[in-house]
């Protein structure tokens, strides 16, 4: 039945893109199901707006006098809370970044993109462009919604909200980008090794909370009890919240480890970006080997 | 092997789809899922595999498709090695596995879409390729759907068209129409038809002897990770040689289709033939069974074995499993959960 037209088969140019192109269309895609996700739409950017109004509205009040006195007289609470919400948005998009590769396999997107002529580093990159986008896009909304409440509650101006002005605007984007990493990665290694949404899920969650709560998000680390500031200070949490911190309030904040090497906010800053940076490496190359195992095709 | 695999490309390079010397897949845990596969299937072809759950169909198809490596021998594939020039048999091939795979956040048309950008169909061409896409599985009405809501078929129909956006002279199907219901099961037999007439190699792996019969041009009967034998469809069936003899029997239990088995082989009518217990009673292939089926219900009404019906007629590919193999097509073995855990969990590692 088949023998026929057979000469029309004969060899074809070979199918496929450049590396670069296979990036952009992997994150379009990605971009594309997050939009269209109206469960992580919400729960990555109804969850950290509640949080916001919900602890400034209760807590600002108990909370307002001590802010002042340890930051300064134009620091509120909802400036202070700010970060602490960045970050926590930014772990709520690392969650699901480990579930979309669950997804996929679940779906057999993931074996079907396997088996076309996508490049392999492509297909990881382009997903994590995906990530980082969806944490800056959050970032910038808890920023305004953040500054709204200030504004809403004092008027203060947008100098009093991030008092280092446009370049330390872009640092926050930066910190929360290089924060992000290591708890994505931490996500990716979970979903990778249970290949379970529910166990995934809870070994996120069991670590996310905690280390929100053991850390400087919502109170002065110092207000913390003596088990907790152990915990905050080899928390990964405090140090991305205090670097957000350093750069809205101007000042440096860090108080779990003292360091006076460098000048004013970049005793923080450095010593934060050290830290992250090699939580970063750590899980990051993990998920880098997990990705890469999955992908390959031996057996043995 | 390197005389093989040098005779391999030489060919291929010519007018094969998919040469396979002594392919073996072991793995980590120790299964063997194939031992010493050889294949030669010429450009054009429509080729399948037959074996029942577990015989190593879709262990097979994942290593011509480069998703597994072979732990030994070589498989070329449209002129390239599957495991040292993976990327160029994946820009030749098309592949629809086993489960269902559409992104479901996505509509069918942004679901074709995408394969047509990951294949670098060319921008001018693809508005037009995906609505003939879309029109040739039937989906046009609902191509800015999200597949969510879609059946089964349209959903593998969609699959279908996801395969096909690169126009690859060879397309990998693995079992395309289990779990679908008969109509269904019939439109992607055209479709998959229609392809092929069109000039594409055809790989299609089933459990489904009909299938294989309707389809293929030739098949290879597969079994415990080895081909027992390849044909095309009439020749393996005329293998069986004679009739078959379907005999059904009233309430049979396994008791009761040992005794009519047992009864059948102590009459001595049948020495030339295979005697089977089937779901209804027994089945007896054999020379003879025009001759002496007679005798056979005779002899069974005298030993008390209550017949309710019988049947003669030509052999069908169950025959042919059943005499190859000597165990019916459609016997679920133990192994087979076991051996699809370990794909998808090697392959998900």
């Amino acid at each position: 039945m088949s023998t026929t037209e057979t000469e029309r088969t004969v060899e074809r140019p070979t199918a496929g893109n450049g590396f670069s192109v296979d990036v952009w269309i992997t994150l379009k895609r990605w971009l594309r199901k997050t939009v269209r996700n109206s469960a992580v739409v919400f729960e990555t950017l109804i969850t950290p707006v509640i949080f916001l109004l919900l602890f400034t509205q209760v807590f600002g009040q108990i909370a307002g006098g001590p802010i002042r006195e340890l930051y300064g007289a134009n620091v509120t609470y909802v400036t202070f809370l700010t970060p602490a919400i960045v970050i926590l948005s930014a772990m709520g998009v690392g969650i699901h970044s480990g579930m979309g590769w669950l997804g996929d396999m679940e779906s057999g997107m993931f074996e079907k993109i396997l088996v076309s002529p996508t490049h392999r580093g492509a297909m990881f990159l382009g997903k994590s462009l995906a990530d980082v986008i969806q944490i800056v896009v959050e970032t910038g909304v808890v920023l305004v919604i953040g500054y709204t409440i200030l504004w809403l509650d004092s008027g203060g101006s947008v100098s009093t909200f991030i008092q280092t002005g446009i370049g330390g605007m872009l640092g926050v984007f930066a910190i929360v980008i290089v924060f992000s990493l290591w708890f994505t990665a931490y996500s990716n290694v979970v979903a990778l090794v249970t290949k379970d949404v529910t166990s995934t899920a809870i070994w996120v969650y069991l670590v996310q909370y905690p280390l929100l709560f053991a850390s400087s998000a919502f109170v002065p680390v110092n207000d913390l009890p003596k088990w907790m500031q152990i915990v905050a200070t080899v928390n990964p949490v405090t140090y991305g919240v205090d670097a957000v911190r350093a750069l809205m309030l101007g000042q440096n904040v860090l108080a779990v480890i003292d360091v006076t090497a460098f000048s004013s906010i970049w005793n923080t800053i450095v010593p934060a970006v050290v830290v992250l940076g090699v939580c970063d490496l750590v899980l990051g190359g993990m998920a880098v080997v997990l990705l890469g195992r999955v992908a390959s095709s031996r057996v043995g | 092997m390197t005389v093989a695999s040098e005779t391999a490309e030489t060919q291929s390079a010519s007018s094969m789809a998919i040469t396979a010397r002594s392919v073996e897949l072991t793995y980590a845990d120790g299964t063997r899922a194939m031992s010493g596969i050889d294949l030669d299937i010429p450009k054009g072809e429509f080729f399948g595999f037959l074996g029942p759950n577990g015989a190593g169909k879709t262990t097979a198809i994942k290593t011509f498709v480069t998703l597994l490596q072979p732990t030994a021998g070589s498989v070329i594939v449209n002129g390239f090695d599957v495991v040292h020039e993976a990327r160029a048999v994946r820009s030749s091939i098309g592949y629809m596995p086993q489960e269902t795979s559409v992104d479901e956040e996505l509509t069918a048309r942004e679901n074709v879409q995408f394969a047509c950008e990951t294949y670098g169909v060319p921008r001018r061409e693809r508005a037009e390729r995906i609505d003939d896409l879309l029109y040739l599985v039937d989906l046009a009405d609902v191509a800015d759907k999200r597949p969510r809501g879609f059946s089964g078929g349209m959903k593998k129909r969609l699959d279908v068209a996801t395969a096909l956006v690169h126009e690859p002279p060879l397309v990998f199907l693995d079992e395309p129409t289990t779990g679908l219901d008969p109509r269904a099961r019939l439109r992607l037999w055209e479709y998959f038809r229609e392809i092929n007439q069109q000039g594409t190699t055809v790989f299609l792996t089933t459990q489904y002897l009909e299938e294989a019969d309707e389809l293929c041009d030739r098949l290879s009967v597969i079994q415990d990770g080895t081909v027992v034998a390849t044909d095309s469809p009439d020749t393996l069936k005329a293998q069986v040689g004679g009739d078959v003899l379907d005999i059904t029997l009233e309430a049979p239990d396994a008791e009761r289709r040992a005794h009519a088995q047992r009864v059948a082989c102590e009459s001595g009518l049948f020495e030339d033939g295979a005697i089977e217990a089937t779901d209804e009673g027994i089945a007896i292939a054999s020379g003879h069974a025009r001759q002496h089926g007679t005798d056979l219900l005779v002899a069974l009404r005298d030993e008390g074995v209550p017949v309710t019906g019988f049947d003669i007629r030509s052999p069908t590919l169950d025959d042919v499993f059943l005499a190859i193999t000597g165990a019916p097509a459609n016997e679920k073995t133990v192994e087979k959960d076991h051996l699809v855990d370990t794909v998808q969990t090697e392959v998900g590692r």
